[in-house]
């Protein structure tokens, strides 16, 4: 379970790399200007120059051809086995592409997403991308236990675009609407939708993509005779 | 002397929180109901940390009327850019983010 589930999540990162790879491969360090990088392709297997410079603390990690973490950008531990085979994914080298970015200048994935701007492999492994499943489409109201903020929903599809089940259920959410006391004060402290949220997905300080279904009328006016 | 004494009211006039000298602590409880609801208590918003930052006009009347209980403040308006969220202040990199509760709620429910 607890493989599967750090599986998946690396699928995200994975994922975002192969972009930045397929994207900045051939133009080299990411300082070089991002209109050469259109029409880029993976580097042939014996090209050893480094494509981004692991020195630069900056790398957060490097996966290696099977998806499993090769090394970070540390400069203090020797070069990666990543790096040995001239790849890398630098978090810069992707913000310089062109793909949607949200108010903070982030990648916005979901966007690329729904815009087709990318289509990640399901797995490296072709028998598990055989049985990859289409997302689910089931968006669950989480009502705010404040009369104050907009009620959040909770969008499947987008989740189980990037992400399993079994990342979520029934370890971090049991699978029942209501069953979790989810609570702000919880997700800022990296539980619930805080153990992705600021993490590998956009910033809590984005409050209105979560918050986005405005209290009903009959309560908020309940909320306001109080 | 008295026209010494004439510009003194008048500085004094115009800027009350300077020649009130730090105001201290402000609770802000009147949601309280809410609060309790989502296991977070009181509001206490440092008013002298923040006159050290800034110039009172920064604040007053743009973001916030200088009245006690005059500003219809909730966490909605502050996700939506005002007040505390205004642009410049929590809702920017110049400040701590919304989401850190404890950092201006007191009594917060520990999870
Ligand atoms: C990743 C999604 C997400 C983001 C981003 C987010 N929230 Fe929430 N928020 C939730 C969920 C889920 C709840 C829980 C609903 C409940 O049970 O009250 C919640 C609840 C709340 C509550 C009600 C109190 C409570 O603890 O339940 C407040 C207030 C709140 N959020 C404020 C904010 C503010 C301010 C921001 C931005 C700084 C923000 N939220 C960003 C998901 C989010
Ligand atoms: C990113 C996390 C995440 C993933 C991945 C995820 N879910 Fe959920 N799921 C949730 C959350 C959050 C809820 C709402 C729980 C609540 O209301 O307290 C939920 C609720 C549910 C519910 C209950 C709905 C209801 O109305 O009672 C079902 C059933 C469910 N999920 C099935 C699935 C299935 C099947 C998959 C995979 C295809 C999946 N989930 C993937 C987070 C996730
Ligand atoms: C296991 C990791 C994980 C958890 C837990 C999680 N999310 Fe997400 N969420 C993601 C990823 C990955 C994306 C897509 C990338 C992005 O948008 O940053 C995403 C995207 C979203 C989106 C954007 C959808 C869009 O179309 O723009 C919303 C809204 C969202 N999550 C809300 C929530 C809420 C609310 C919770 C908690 C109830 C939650 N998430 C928990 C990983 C997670």
């Amino acid at each position: 379970m607890k493989a599967s589930s750090k599986r998946s999540l690396l699928k995200a990162a994975f994922s975002a790399m192969l972009l930045g790879f397929i994207g900045f491969a051939a133009p080299g360090y990411v300082s070089s200007p991002p209109a050469a990088a259109t029409d880029a392709k993976e580097p042939s297997a014996n090209k050893t120059a480094p494509v981004l410079d692991p020195r630069d603390p900056g790398s957060v990690i490097y996966l290696d051809h099977a998806g499993k973490p090769a090394g970070v950008g540390d400069p203090s531990r020797p070069p990666s086995l990543a790096y040995k085979k001239g790849r890398g994914w630098h978090p810069e080298a992707l913000t310089a592409s062109d793909l949607p970015k949200d108010k903070f200048g982030l990648i916005d994935w979901a966007k690329s997403v729904r815009q087709n701007r990318i289509a990640p492999k399901p797995s490296l492994d072709p028998d598990e991308a055989a049985d990859e499943m289409p997302p689910l489409k089931m968006d669950v109201l989480i009502p705010a236990k404040s009369d104050y903020v907009n009620d959040v929903i909770y969008p499947h599809e987008m989740h189980t675009y990037w992400l399993k089940c079994e990342v979520c259920h029934p370890k971090i959410f049991i699978p029942q609407k209501g069953a979790n006391n989810i609570t702000m004060v919880g997700i800022a402290n990296g539980k619930w939708c805080g153990r992705c949220h600021n993490r590998i997905a956009f910033p809590l300080a984005d409050c209105n993509r979560c918050h986005v279904s405005p209290k009903k009328a009959s309560e908020s006016a309940k909320s306001a005779a109080k | 002397m008295a026209g010494w004494n004439v510009f003194v009211l008048i500085a004094a006039l115009s800027m009350p929180t300077l020649a009130g000298a730090a105001i201290g602590d402000i609770r802000l409880d009147d949601k309280i109901h809410s609060m309790e609801k989502a296991g977070v208590g009181p509001v206490v918003f440092p008013h002298g940390r923040h006159e050290k930052l800034y110039r009172c006009v920064d604040c007053h009347p743009g973001i916030f009327k200088d009245r006690r209980g005059a500003n219809d403040i909730s966490m909605k308006s502050n996700m939506n850019r005002k007040f505390c969220g205004s642009p410049n202040c929590h809702n920017s990199r110049k400040a701590f983010p919304l989401y850190m509760c404890a950092k201006c709620h007191t009594n917060v429910r520990a999870d």
